[in-house]
């Protein structure tokens, strides 16, 4: 009787019979169907969710749900760039007109909501091809943020405390007990994280606000499948989740605001091959940007 | 050589090669064929759940981050695939009497007509989600780790879910040996 033998062995062999070829109509209807279908666009990701160790600092169960309510929303804008999002509320910020988008998907151009959580910053988009969602923190040129020529900014604005890894490969053991609080702990953490051959910080200022800007490397020979969860990570931010990098050779130069107390990172990730000019596009949006205090 | 041109393939698909991805899928649709009848017990949505997954992947591409991990990727969003397909289908299919798959392919000696029948139906008794794990880990061998990763489960989930669905599938089993006489229990 079947129910006396051993039921493992049962279930294998009778998983072993079926049928096992998918017909030719099907895979030629498949690519009828892809020819016509673009790919959705998607840039990094660029951040990843925030591990509950960080949640655990100092959160009450409150804050706890409100840190992942606005977790999850960021995440949703900021992993997935041109496809349906959802309508976000409307806040103060979204008095910005926004005129309506081209064609293509892409930013018109013109003011941009950057982020309204946290700090709000709003950005002006003078050139085509920059694509990203309201709010979701990210902005792409021409949806494309790998090697050897991608390019895209992201913001870390949520009022939350920042740790820099000590090794961006090996940052699951690196990460340090203590947040940095200061513009000077945040850029000199970065300066000493390992292998990114780190300019020395500059003293700017962006949107009223003072800060430093430094730029770092991923290096070319850098293997990312031998980093921890094939991961190589910059920092991590509140519910922003970590900065982790699309590709070897990528060039990170990150604006480091003090808005207020507040840490702000904007952070414009691209290559040596990125053309000059989306590079000039880069710092016009940057120096574009307003920083509004709640 | 092969798991390169996998993943070259991979790498020509994400930047829009139709061609690269029609070889991929290819490469692929088979073995997903064979896990979505497995799933799902019928061809026909498993078909349709494997073409749906399969333009999912390619309108999805671009999300992927190691091209190495395409299929593992693409058997995940088939599972996915095989649960929607299972919720349309729950509607009209009910009630329905189903043939055996096994009937026509590849009989295996191990098991007689017997049962094959009290198999299919002890199968037909667990939910998709289920099914998913049990063809996961049974057919493709995947530890559970793997069955997680396909299944978007957390790893503690799906061995439970594993160890529930072999306990349900074996009860179900039983049941169905104590209550009908092997020479009856032929479905039509």
């Amino acid at each position: 009787m079947t129910a006396s033998r051993d039921p493992d062995r049962l279930i294998h062999h009778f998983l072993l019979e079926g049928e096992e070829q998918l017909q030719d109509q099907v895979f030629d209807a498949i690519r009828a169907d892809i020819e016509q279908k673009r790919q959705r666009v998607y840039f990094g990701p660029w951040r990843t969710p925030i591990m509950n160790k960080f949640i655990a600092f100092g959160l009450g169960a409150a804050a706890v749900a409100a840190v992942l309510l606005l977790g999850s929303r960021f995440l949703g804008s900021a992993t997935r760039i041109g496809g349906p999002g959802v309508e976000p509320t409307p806040t103060a910020e979204a008095s910005v007109a926004e005129p309506s988008s081209p064609a293509d998907g892409s930013l018109p151009e013109g003011s941009h909501i950057l982020s309204d959580d946290g700090v709000p910053i709003t950005v002006t988009i003078s050139a085509p091809g920059w694509y990203g969602e309201r709010a979701g923190g990210v902005l792409a040129k021409n949806n494309n943020g790998n090697a050897p020529d991608g390019a895209g900014i992201i913001v870390f604005a949520a009022k939350a405390d920042a740790y820099v890894y000590g090794d961006p490969c090996q940052w699951s053991t690196t990460t340090p007990d203590t947040p940095a609080t200061t513009v000077d702990q945040l850029v000199a953490a970065l300066a000493a994280q390992a292998s990114r051959d780190a300019s020395a910080p500059v003293d700017i200022t962006v949107g009223g606000y003072a800060g430093k800007s430094i730029t770092l490397h991923v290096p070319d020979d850098a293997v990312f499948s031998d980093c921890d969860q094939t991961e190589f990570r910059t920092l991590i931010m509140g519910p922003d989740g970590a900065r982790y990098h699309q590709d070897p050779g990528q060039i990170d130069k990150l604006w480091v605001l003090d808005v207020d107390g507040d840490l702000v990172v904007i952070d414009a990730g691209y290559y040596a091959d990125t053309p000059r000019n989306v590079l000039d596009e880069i710092e016009a949006i940057v120096e574009s940007a307003t920083l509004n205090v709640n | 050589v092969e798991e390169w041109v996998h993943e070259e393939l991979v790498r020509q698909a994400q930047r829009g090669d139709a061609e690269a991805f029609d070889s991929l899928a290819r490469m692929t649709g088979d073995r997903c064929l064979a896990i979505a009848v497995r799933i799902l017990r019928e061809t026909d949505p498993a078909q349709d759940a494997v073409q749906a997954a399969l333009i999912t992947a390619w309108t999805q591409l671009r999300a992927l981050r190691d091209p190495s991990r395409f299929e593992p990727w693409l058997h995940r969003i088939l599972t996915n695939e095989c649960y929607a397909e299972a919720r349309r289908r729950k509607r009209w299919s009910e009630g329905l009497r189903i043939l055996p798959v096994a009937d026509a392919y590849g009989p295996d000696d191990y098991l007689t007509v017997d049962d094959r029948d009290l198999l299919e139906r002890a199968f037909r008794r667990l939910t998709v989600q289920q099914r998913a794990v049990l063809v996961f880990h049974h057919y493709l061998g995947l530890s559970i780790s793997e069955v997680a990763a396909r299944t978007g489960l957390p790893v503690g989930t799906a061995k439970s879910r594993l160890h529930h669905a072999t306990r349900a599938l074996r009860a179900s089993i039983e049941a169905d040996a104590r209550a009908t006489p092997p020479s009856q229990e032929r479905l039509a």
